[in-house]
């Protein structure tokens, strides 16, 4: 193949050092050379500090409590989806991706204008004043991020369920004995390896939260990594050395959770997947079930999208913030605003869609190229290759961020992208790799043998073969990976707020800012513009990838 | 069918050829830019300390007049701070606005300023905290006062002691000293012109005083009346609200306040130094100080009308002596921190 040869791979792995190792190698020098000697007084001191113990404490309690919380919600509505009734209503799952997309700093925002004292709660219903001490504790921290995080957890078991082939169902309806139990010797154990992969990566993205502890977490005195090393950074006095020493702990705490999660995958691998596909069975269904799932679901998307929304729009609308939700305080002021020539706003607004867009093709390029070099990662180069692109999956995005300002900033560099719109990209580039990655390669493994094999002997040349198999056939995947890439670009928040060149603002760090030292109200309007882009975004890209699949059938 | 899935590849194929073109024009055009500096150097880099529409206003004020541009980062004064110092090996700014003396002092001491003694108009300043020497010229000060909401408090508190009665307990907020250079200067100042300030302190800490966010954000839940009272409410904040029409008023304590200075100065890297000195001439113009008042920030030239405000003689002052206190500053931090944590 022609993504083989040793040349390739000498490409793709410059590239991928360049850009994903040199960051944490510069974290790690930074933290352990001081003044061209080896210096250990910081990452010892970082032991002696008690406040360094507390925050990792904090962090580890969130990423279990939120582990607990999206399988709370992820497991039955992935049964829902695909047991019942609801299976057959397809844009629910374009719905239930709405509270990933949403930016998890405007969510948690939403939730605290919702429910704080003389909130919108307390306004529509002046005697539920009692849950705002309540939820105002890690209670409703790890409410926000469960409501964030589940549709990726929801989306894995999905489709473990989806991909469980038919007879293994059948064997069990024949030879098993109750419903109840099949459930949990078969099912349970088939789901498993995606189930412990899936709320792994929860937890190493509970980690790697900053949206949600910056503003819910600061509310309630609640310190996480994220948030210390961003403040060793961003608030005076600076501490450099301590924000890499941070990260790097951070660092190998993740590392180790990424290992366990390995480690527990393998364990529990099973092949769930033959070349036949699983017939698709009618369903019959007694009407608790249906009703259970529709409440289920319903209280899932007021929580997840009904409030936050509700006070995102509503504050957005309004024209004297003190007065509350009272009749004729509310107007377009914020969007005229925010649409007269040249707003910092709009400004901000467009900023995101350029990078974002930039960073979804070039990253969709690099990742179709890594994607088809790795395949199933058998030799050793492939592993290499592999595990170094997948890193800013397992690294929290702060980490990286940090360790490109060391990078870019070294002092020995010729020529430097630092303080230009090219860093942001990169860095952008650099955090949403592994992302079109993943998805090229996950419909790389769908293609059977097969196909290469009668490509390769009905084929002209291998030129023709990618042209009119290959490529075609990953397309709906790299579509997929681009989608996410955009939606998750155009909600970076953290590497904003830390590399951004003078007199550029995206629409995230705007938001922020709007927040910190502006108007509430026009920082709104560009967030409900930012989700509503990304939703039309949604649906057309599913319409487009629906339509590619019909046309592979 | 077949002829469709073609169809949806080249056009994607396109559109990537087109995107990476693009890509490559984009970085050449940084590239140039890049190699075209040193040609001329007619951008400007700001960094500046809010407030966010009157830094926009100096900057499209600044640019009509002089023609050269500027290049603007905006952040709180501890955000810039952290900037310039990962900057070090490879410095942008020219000019440097921060939202305190006492971290711009830090960085006259660590050797990060130039000096421009002859900057118009600085003689008109009516602050004495600018530097004998000329490295950093205070051009505006806001005064820290009690920001609270009118439909929750009927009569605003007269003394900070007033804050420990337990009618405030669970009222009370205020902006986080490290990231807002006002809240730290408050501190700093009410410790050092009052003996049993810390004891108040303590006493609000008893009343479940929440120290959370920057300013505004402060403000903000007294605005919508999560909480009844900011304590270090930055005062020009307090009056754009109550003029935009929240119910929300602002009061100086009798027994005095901090006024916080605001500056400015020249980096001792700047590239553009004339364009900086330019921009240092703007802010001290009447022009430039109209346009601070407008933003009802207290003008460091006291010939320039306040509206809708407190003038500086209506304020009752702590004294407070900026010169060399960033060190003692983070002391103040620090045991606040503890006192917080």
């Amino acid at each position: 193949m022609i993504i083989e040869s040793r040349r390739s791979f000498t490409i793709l792995f410059a590239i991928v050092t360049a850009f994903a190792i040199a960051p944490l190698i510069a974290i790690v020098m930074y933290t352990f050379i001081g003044e061209g000697r080896l210096d250990l007084t910081k990452v010892g001191k970082l032991f002696e500090n008690s406040a360094v113990l507390r925050t990792l404490g904090n962090s580890m309690l969130l990423g279990i409590f939120v582990m607990i919380g999206t399988t709370i919600i992820a497991l039955p509505m992935a049964m829902i989806r695909t047991k019942t009734s609801l299976s057959r209503y397809n844009w629910l799952d374009i719905v239930l991706t709405i509270p990933f997309m949403t930016p998890p700093y405007i969510g948690s925002m939403g939730w605290i204008l919702f429910m704080q004292k003389n909130g919108f709660l307390q306004q529509i219903i002046p005697a539920a004043s009692w849950m705002s001490d309540y939820f105002f504790s890690i209670f409703g921290m790890v409410l926000i991020m469960s409501l964030h995080l589940f549709p990726f957890l929801y989306l894995m078991l999905r489709n473990a369920y989806l991909r469980m082939n038919g007879s293994f169902l059948d064997a069990a309806e024949i030879f098993g004995r109750n419903r109840v139990k099949n459930w949990f010797k078969i099912v349970l154990p088939l789901l498993a390896s995606s189930y412990i992969l899936g709320v792994l990566l929860i937890f190493i993205k509970t980690l790697a939260e900053f949206g949600t502890p910056a503003t819910f977490g600061s509310r309630i005195g609640f310190k996480v990594f994220t948030t210390e090393i961003h403040a060793y950074l961003s608030k005076w006095p600076v501490d450099i050395r301590m924000a890499t020493s941070l990260s790097l702990f951070l660092l190998s705490v993740c590392l180790i959770v990424w290992y366990l999660q390995n480690l527990l995958g393998r364990k529990y691998a099973f092949g769930i997947l033959s070349g036949k596909t699983a017939t698709l069975r009618t369903i019959e269904e007694k009407w608790p079930i249906t009703l259970f799932s529709w409440i289920f679901t319903s209280i899932i998307l007021i929580l997840s999208i009904g409030i936050p929304y509700f006070s995102i729009i509503a504050t957005s609308l309004q024209k004297v913030r003190g007065e509350g939700l009272v009749l004729g305080n509310f107007s377009f002021d914020a969007y005229k605003e925010l649409f007269t020539g040249g707003s910092a706003g709009l400004t901000a607004f467009l900023n995101s869609l350029m990078f974002s867009v930039t960073t979804a093709i070039v990253t969709a390029v690099l990742g179709f190229a890594i994607a088809l070099y790795i395949k199933k990662g058998e030799t050793k180069k492939q592993k290499v290759l592999d595990f170094f692109s997948l890193t800013p999956n397992i690294i929290p995005g702060i980490v990286f961020v940090v360790g490109l300002i060391m990078f870019w900033n070294a002092p020995w560099l010729p020529a430097t992208i630092y303080n230009t719109k090219a860093m942001v990209v990169v860095a952008y580039c650099v955090l949403f790799l592994p992302y079109s990655i993943q998805y090229t390669k996950s419909s790389l493994a769908q293609l059977d043998d097969s196909i290469f094999q009668s490509a390769s002997i009905f084929g002209r040349n291998l030129w023709d073969v990618y042209r009119h198999i290959i490529i075609p056939l990953l397309m709906p995947g790299i579509l997929a990976g681009m989608m996410m890439t955009f939606i998750i670009s155009m909600r970076e928040l953290v590497a904003g707020l830390l590399i951004l060149p003078p007199s550029v603002e995206t629409g995230a760090t705007f938001i922020y800012s709007q927040f910190e030292q502006g108007n509430a109200s026009v920082g709104m309007a560009v967030a409900v513009i930012t989700v509503m882009i990304t939703v039309i975004f949604m649906f057309l890209l599913d319409w487009v990838q629906r339509r590619g699949e019909r046309a592979n059938v | 069918m077949k002829k469709n899935t073609f169809k949806m590849f080249a056009v994607t194929g396109a559109a990537l050829t087109f995107a990476l073109a693009g890509c490559g024009s984009n970085t050449d055009k940084s590239s140039e830019k890049a190699s075209a500096k040193p040609k001329e150097e007619k951008v400007l880099t700001v960094y500046s300390a809010g407030p966010d529409g009157l830094a926009q206003n100096i900057e499209k004020a600044f640019e009509e007049k002089t023609g050269k541009k500027i290049e603007m980062f905006q952040g709180t004064t501890g955000k810039i701070l952290s900037r310039l110092e990962a900057e070090k090996n490879n410095p942008v700014a020219d000019v440097v606005v921060l939202a305190s003396a006492a971290s711009m002092d830090g960085l006259k001491q660590s050797d990060q300023l130039q000096a421009y003694k002859d900057a118009e108009n600085a003689d008109k300043i009516n602050f004495d905290w600018s530097d004998g020497e000329g490295y950093y010229h205070v051009y505006s000060a806001s005064a820290l006062g009690i920001a609270y909401n009118t439909k929750n408090v009927k009569d605003g508190p007269k003394k900070w002691t007033d804050l420990a009665d337990s009618k405030w307990k669970g009222k009370l907020n205020m902006p986080d000293p490290s990231l807002s250079g006002s809240a730290l200067d408050f501190i700093f100042g009410y410790a050092a012109a009052d003996k049993s300030a810390w004891k108040t302190i303590e006493s609000w800490k008893k009343n479940e005083l929440q120290v959370n966010g920057a300013n505004k954000e402060a403000l903000e839940s007294v605005i919508t009346g999560e909480k009844d009272a900011t304590i270090s409410g930055v005062d020009y904040m307090a009056y754009k609200a109550k003029a935009e029409g929240e119910p929300v008023e602002i009061t100086y304590p009798e027994s005095g306040t901090v006024i916080s200075p605001r500056a400015v100065a020249i980096m001792k890297d700047a590239k553009n130094v004339e364009g900086a000195k330019a921009y240092v001439d703007f802010l001290l113009s009447d022009e430039g100080q109209k346009l601070v008042a407008d933003a009802y920030l207290l003008p460091g030239n006291k010939d320039i009308a306040v509206k809708n405000r407190a003038a500086l003689d209506e304020i009752p002052q702590l004294e407070v002596d900026w010169k060399g206190s960033e060190a003692k500053q983070v002391d103040v931090l620090n045991k606040f921190n503890d006192m917080f944590r």
